[in-house]
This record gives structure tokens, C-alpha cells and sequence, in this order.
């Protein structure tokens, strides 16, 4: 009580208020650089995405570019792809995450900060490189058909990245080997804080080992599992620079691995230039974000609360 | 029941060994302590018996079974860990029966084994909330609940009440001495509370860098101590010890006014000795007296502290016979019956 009345008589004290200019006096440059850079450019492109015509040569369309986007085959063939990329890949990486995690945070392993900075370090190769060297890994007379071949797995070279389905196999492959380290270190951060007396007593109980993943890692694991799966599912969903870089043509074979932010980059950079109608596209994964955030949000929600 | 036997266990961590060999008897249905200071070696021990550390030499007998090679589970133990290892994501109700489920235990027997540690424990009415809604006591019963509905036959405590207040550990104390007379089972306990391990146990187990230093019931161990270690770790306030010298049916305290005082102990004259006094061993009729000036009176109410010492030898503390008149400066004489010294050779040892 006293207190709240003090607070509330200092700030109506020319102290106060010196203060509190003060304050926005720090935090104006932040300000003006994250209005200039992207609170600007988010409103300008809203603006953008309503505007049709090519080239420099814009004039405002109402909704005719969403119109457009209901009857664009390669915009629907582009959704198709990354939802295809979203569904597959994320679980399996996120599951191969908590396993290694699980695994490597066994105090007993062997060689155990080897085998973690061995599975976190493709995230932070390369990215050229790395695409390089999946596209001549993943050739026809590659290292990999020749290493099947060699073992007698296949009769005849997999087409790899001729064919439609190999080139997503190739692709979800490629971006699971890059981003899985990078989600188990959020994994094992989080393991490291769980008492682990926790699994003594779970294990003198005789709780077996399955259980102990089960009901006690992956639930106290909920809020990074959360966390992992939402910055994923976002990173899925800007899917560009192995798509452009790992098939031989960007996209290719036939479209079959053509996401939105690729098809956004052709729309505006490839093709003649079509800013307003790729300014539309963007916000059809702005939007794609906002609705997957808020399912994995309410799915995890506490159901108590 | 079951009882344990223990024979030559050793534990090393690496080079370092921690556990240098005990050997060590529990009855079956007894409440044991083991008690010494921190980094003794305690929770090695109780670890190695529940089988999260392994056993690095000798033999652990839990009833008939040598029990080395053994999964925890398979030992028939339950522990209580000092940070609760609650499931934090589970209600109380859930974390008392979540282990029953891989057990093969039908639902209602999980359901009725809940309710029945729930009454014991008094936990009735926080079936329902998660650890995080529960007070450090109510959170201590739950992590013993967990344990009861396992029906062990060796329940063991790793330093239980450290983390709660003093007036709770109190009352936890008593909770344990009556839970241990319901439920009849072997308890194995950890404490590097001296009085903890007095009030609770049927025998307390003194333990030093990893060896047994004196293994007997409470007062045997305060009447009765088999070194200076233990001595000086039982009791509260602590032991005093003076320097003395054996002399022909008598010990000379050096370090006060070279008196004599008349012991009927088996030591040659010459030998160094140090005797051993408790603060409250001083009582106003005694017939041998050390001339003392107070330095600091500590008024408890009950009883009365005084710090003192001879000249400029060493504090000594002498709980009076609630001597309030008694202030810092004032000289007086500290009466004891000289029945009540104990002694110790040069190496710690008792001499009886
Ligand atoms: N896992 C371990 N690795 C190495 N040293 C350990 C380990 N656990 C305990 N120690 C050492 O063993 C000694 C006894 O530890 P502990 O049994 O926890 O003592 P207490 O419970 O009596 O305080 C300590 O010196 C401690 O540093
Ligand atoms: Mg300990």
C-alpha cells in the first residue's frame, strides 16, 4: 500500500519524468533501426501484396492476387512440396533429436562430447559446401549409388535427383543431417537441468527404460519440445537454400522439390519480376506460421490451466 | 523381514577410494544411521546398498541374497532421495502409483495401495496437485509415499530433512519414528545431523573418510566412545579436550594449574593423554574443580553456556546448572566428578 503510494508520488516529479525520457532516450537507436528495417518493410510489403503488374509497373489489384494464388498450379505445387517437407521431415528429426539426446546424455558413454560436437556441426558448415557435396554424393555414379551398389542393396543406380520422390528423399536426408545436431543441443541443455535423482528413483521403482523416455524425459522435455517444433516448423516452411542448391536445377526435377520460398525468390528474382504477387506468397507463410504455432501451441497446452 | 550384511565393501571412484572397507551388520526391522560429517562417504554407501553405485570390492547381503550384481529394482529396496526426485509433471496420486503400473499391480490395487500410504502419510487431500503446489514437508511425504506403496522390505534415507526448516525437521523426526513403527521395515538413513541420528536411530553407524569409526546404539555411543573422533561428533554442545600427562593413579591437566585428578585407568605414568570432558559432566557437587574465567555466557533459557577458560589456555564450555547470575570476567570454579573424564591416547584411541 505504501509503497504503490510512493511510486505513484515519484512519478508525478519532474525526476520521474526526466527519467523516463531518459530511458526512451536509450532505446530510441534500437527502435528507429528495428522500425526502419522491419516494421517498414513488413507494412510495405502488406502494402505490396495487394498491388499487380510487372516489373516496376504496379497499380493496386485489390484481391486479384489472392484470386490468382487459387488458380496458380505451381503456387498449389509449391504448397504441396513444403507441407510434404513439413509433415515428413520435422517429426523425424525431432524424434532422432530426443534420441541422440537421450542417448548422449548418458553420463557412462563413452567418447560422449566427441559424439555431440560430431552430430551439432553440420549446422554450422557451409552451406555451399555441404549442398556440393550432397549433389555429388547423390549423382547417379556417385559415392552413394556406388556404395549400395557395392553391397549388392541395388541392382541398378537410384535416380536420386532425376527422379521426383528421390529428390525429396535426398532433400529431407540433407536438411535432417543439418538441423538434428542443432535440436539435440536445445534437448541435452534441457536433460542436463532435470535432477537426476529423478531417474534413480524411477529406476529403483523399476520403471523400465522405454517408460523412463517416455513418461518422465519426454514430458518434463514438453516446453523445448515445443520450442524445437515451432522454430522447425517455421524453418520448414522458408525452406529455400537446399532446394536451390542440391538439385543440379533449383527446384528441379520438374518442380518436385519447388517450395514457397523458392517460388517466391522465381516470382520475384527468375521470372519477369512479379513483386506484388510475390509479396502475397510470403504472407501465405506468414500466415501458414501463425495457424501451425498456435495448434502446437494448444496442443501441448497444460491441460490444467 | 530382512536385515543386510556387509563385508569388506570398498568403493573407488577412479583412483580416489572413498569406501575403504566396512563391515557391518543390521538386524532386520532396525532403524540404522549412518552419521558423519559431509564428504565421508554416507551416500556412496547407501548408493552402493540400493545399487545406483556399484560395488567396487566386497560383499552386500540384502537378507539371504548377495546382492552385488542385482538391478535396484530386483533388491527389494525403495529410497527417499534429499532433493525428492518428484516427477514434476505428475499429481501426487500419480507419483505414488506410476511405478506400481510397470509392477503388473491391477488399477484398483494401485488406487487402493495410493490411498492407504495417502492415510498413513496425511496426504488425503493433496492427491490431486503437482509437487510444485506443495509445501517442502508435504513434498518429503509424498517422496516417502512413493516409497511405502512398494511395501520394500529396506527403505532407505539420504539425508531427508536437509532441506527443510528447523522446526519441521522436528516434526518430520517424529513422523519418521512413528512411520517406523507402523510399517515394521528395515530403514537405512543418512545424516550428517549428530542429533538426528541420536533421536531416530537404534543404532548409529559413526562414519570418517569412509571407515567405520563406531558402530552402537545412541547411548552407548555418548556414554561409551571408542575414540576422539566419535567423542567429539556425538554430543551437542561438544566434548571438551584437554591436554593431560599420566601420572601413578592420577591425570595431571597441564594446561590448568598442573591439578591432579584421580582416574583408575590401565596407562603408564608419562603418557600424554587427552582428556575428555562434556560440558554438561560439570555439576555443582562434584568433587575435582577447574578454575575458570568466564568469557561469554550464552543464556538458552533452559540451561545456561559458558565459555571459559584457565589463564590463557583453551575455551572451555560448561553447561551450568541454569546459572543465570553467572556474566563474562566472573571467576569460578567448574565441579565435576572425575568418573566422567574419558580418556584418549596419542593416536585417538579410548583408554578404558
Ligand atoms: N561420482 C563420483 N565421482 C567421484 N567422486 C565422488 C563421486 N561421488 C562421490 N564422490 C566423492 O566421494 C566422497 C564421498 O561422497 P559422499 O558419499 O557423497 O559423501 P557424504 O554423503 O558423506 O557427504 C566425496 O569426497 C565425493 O567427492
Ligand atoms: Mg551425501
Amino acid at each position: 500500500m505504501l509503497c504503490g503510494g510512493e511510486r505513484f508520488d515519484l512519478a508525478r516529479t519532474g525526476l520521474a519524468r526526466t527519467e523516463r525520457l531518459n530511458g526512451w532516450m536509450f532505446i530510441m537507436p534500437a527502435l528507429v533501426l528495428l522500425g526502419v528495417f522491419m516494421i517498414y518493410p513488413i507494412l510495405w510489403s502488406l502494402w505490396m501484396s495487394f498491388q499487380v503488374g510487372r516489373g516496376m509497373n504496379l497499380s493496386f489489384g485489390g484481391f486479384a492476387n489472392i484470386l490468382r494464388l487459387t488458380q496458380d498450379p505451381v503456387f498449389q505445387r509449391a504448397l504441396s512440396n513444403t507441407f510434404i517437407f513439413l509433415i515428413v521431415q520435422v517429426p523425424i528429426m525431432l524424434v532422432l533429436a530426443l534420441i541422440f539426446a537421450t542417448m548422449l546424455n548418458d553420463s557412462k558413454l563413452w567418447g560422449r562430447s566427441l559424439f555431440r560436437t560430431a552430430i551439432f556441426l553440420p549446422c554450422v558448415t557451409s552451406l555451399v559446401a555441404y549442398s556440393v557435396l550432397f549433389r555429388s554424393l547423390f549423382l547417379a555414379d556417385g559415392f552413394v549409388n556406388d556404395f549400395l551398389l557395392g553391397l549388392h542393396l541395388i541392382s541398378e543406380p537410384i535416380p536420386w535427383l532425376a527422379d521426383p520422390f528421390w529428390a525429396k528423399i535426398v532433400i529431407i536426408m540433407a536438411i535432417t543431417w543439418r538441423w538434428t545436431g542443432y535440436n539435440m543441443i536445445f534437448y541435452l541443455a534441457a536433460m542436463q537441468n532435470i535432477d537426476r535423482s529423478i531417474y534413480e528413483s524411477a529406476k529403483i521403482d523399476g520403471v523400465p527404460t522405454w517408460a523412463r523416455f517416455w513418461y518422465l524425459t519426454v514430458p518434463m522435455l514438453k516446453p523445448v519440445i515445443l520450442f524445437t517444433s515451432v522454430i522447425s516448423t517455421i524453418g520448414t516452411l522458408q525452406l529455400f537454400d537446399e532446394v536451390n542448391n542440391i538439385p543440379p536445377n533449383a527446384g528441379g526435377p520438374s518442380d518436385a522439390t519447388l517450395t514457397l520460398s523458392l517460388y517466391i525468390y522465381n516470382l520475384s528474382f527468375r521470372f519477369m519480376p512479379s513483386f506484388g504477387y510475390a509479396a502475397t506468397v510470403s504472407y501465405v507463410i506468414v500466415i501458414l506460421v501463425g495457424i501451425l504455432s498456435y495448434f502446437q501451441f494448444m496442443v501441448v497446452r497444460d491441460k490444467r490451466r | 523381514m530382512t536385515g543386510l550384511r556387509l563385508r569388506g565393501v570398498r568403493k573407488s571412484f577412479g583412483v580416489v577410494e572413498v569406501i575403504k572397507g566396512v563391515d557391518l551388520d543390521i538386524a532386520s526391522e532396525e532403524f540404522i544411521v549412518f552419521v558423519g560429517p559431509s564428504g565421508c562417504g554416507k551416500s556412496t554407501l547407501l548408493r552402493m546398498i540400493a545399487g545406483l553405485e556399484e560395488i567396487s570390492d566386497g560383499e552386500l547381503f540384502i537378507g539371504d541374497d548377495k546382492m552385488n550384481e542385482v538391478a535396484p529394482s530386483k533388491r527389494g529396496i525403495a529410497m527417499v532421495f534429499q532433493t525428492y526426485a518428484l516427477y514434476p509433471h505428475m499429481t501426487v496420486r500419480e507419483n505414488m502409483g506410476f511405478a506400481l503400473r510397470f509392477a503388473g499391480t491391477p488399477k484398483d490395487e494401485i488406487a487402493r495401495q495410493v490411498a492407504e500410504a495417502a492415510r498413513i502419510l496425511e496426504l488425503g487431500d493433496l492427491l490431486d496437485r503437482r509437487p510444485k503446489e506443495l509445501s517442502g514437508g508435504q513434498r518429503q511425504r509424498v517422496a516417502i509415499g512413493r516409497a511405502i506403496v512398494r511395501h520394500p522390505q529396506v527403505f532407505l534415507f539420504d539425508e531427508p530433512l536437509s532441506n527443510l526448516d528447523a522446526e519441521l525437521r522436528v516434526h518430520m523426526r517424529i513422523e519418521l519414528a512413528r512411520l517406523h513403527r507402523e510399517l515394521n521395515a528395515t530403514i537405512i538413513y543418512v545424516t550428517h545431523d549428530q542429533v538426528e541420528a541420536m533421536t531416530l536411530a537404534d543404532r548409529i553407524v559413526v562414519l570418517r573418510d569412509g571407515v567405520v569409526e563406531q558402530v552402537g546404539a545412541p547411548l552407548e555411543l555418548y556414554d561409551d566412545p571408542d575414540n576422539l573422533f566419535v567423542a567429539g561428533f556425538i554430543g551437542s554442545p561438544k566434548m571438551n579436550f584437554l591436554k593431560g600427562e599420566m601420572e601413578k593413579g592420577a591425570v595431571r591437566l597441564i594446561e590448568h594449574g598442573d591439578i591432579r585428578v584421580p582416574v583408575s585407568v590401565a596407562a603408564a605414568p608419562g603418557t600424554a593423554v587427552t582428556v575428555g570432558i562434556r560440558p554438561e559432566s560439570f555439576k555443582a557437587d562434584g568433587s575435582a574443580a577447574l578454575d575458570l574465567t568466564v568469557e561469554l555466557v550464552e543464556h538458552l533459557g533452559g540451561e545456561t553456556l559458558a565459555y571459559a577458560r584457565h589463564g590463557h589456555g583453551q575455551l572451555i564450555t560448561v553447561a551450568t546448572d541454569n546459572d543465570r547470575g553467572l556474566a563474562s570476567g566472573d571467576g569460578f570454579s567448574a565441579r565435576f566428578n572425575p568418573e566422567a573424564l574419558l580418556l584418549f591416547a596419542a593416536d585417538g584411541a579410548r583408554i578404558r
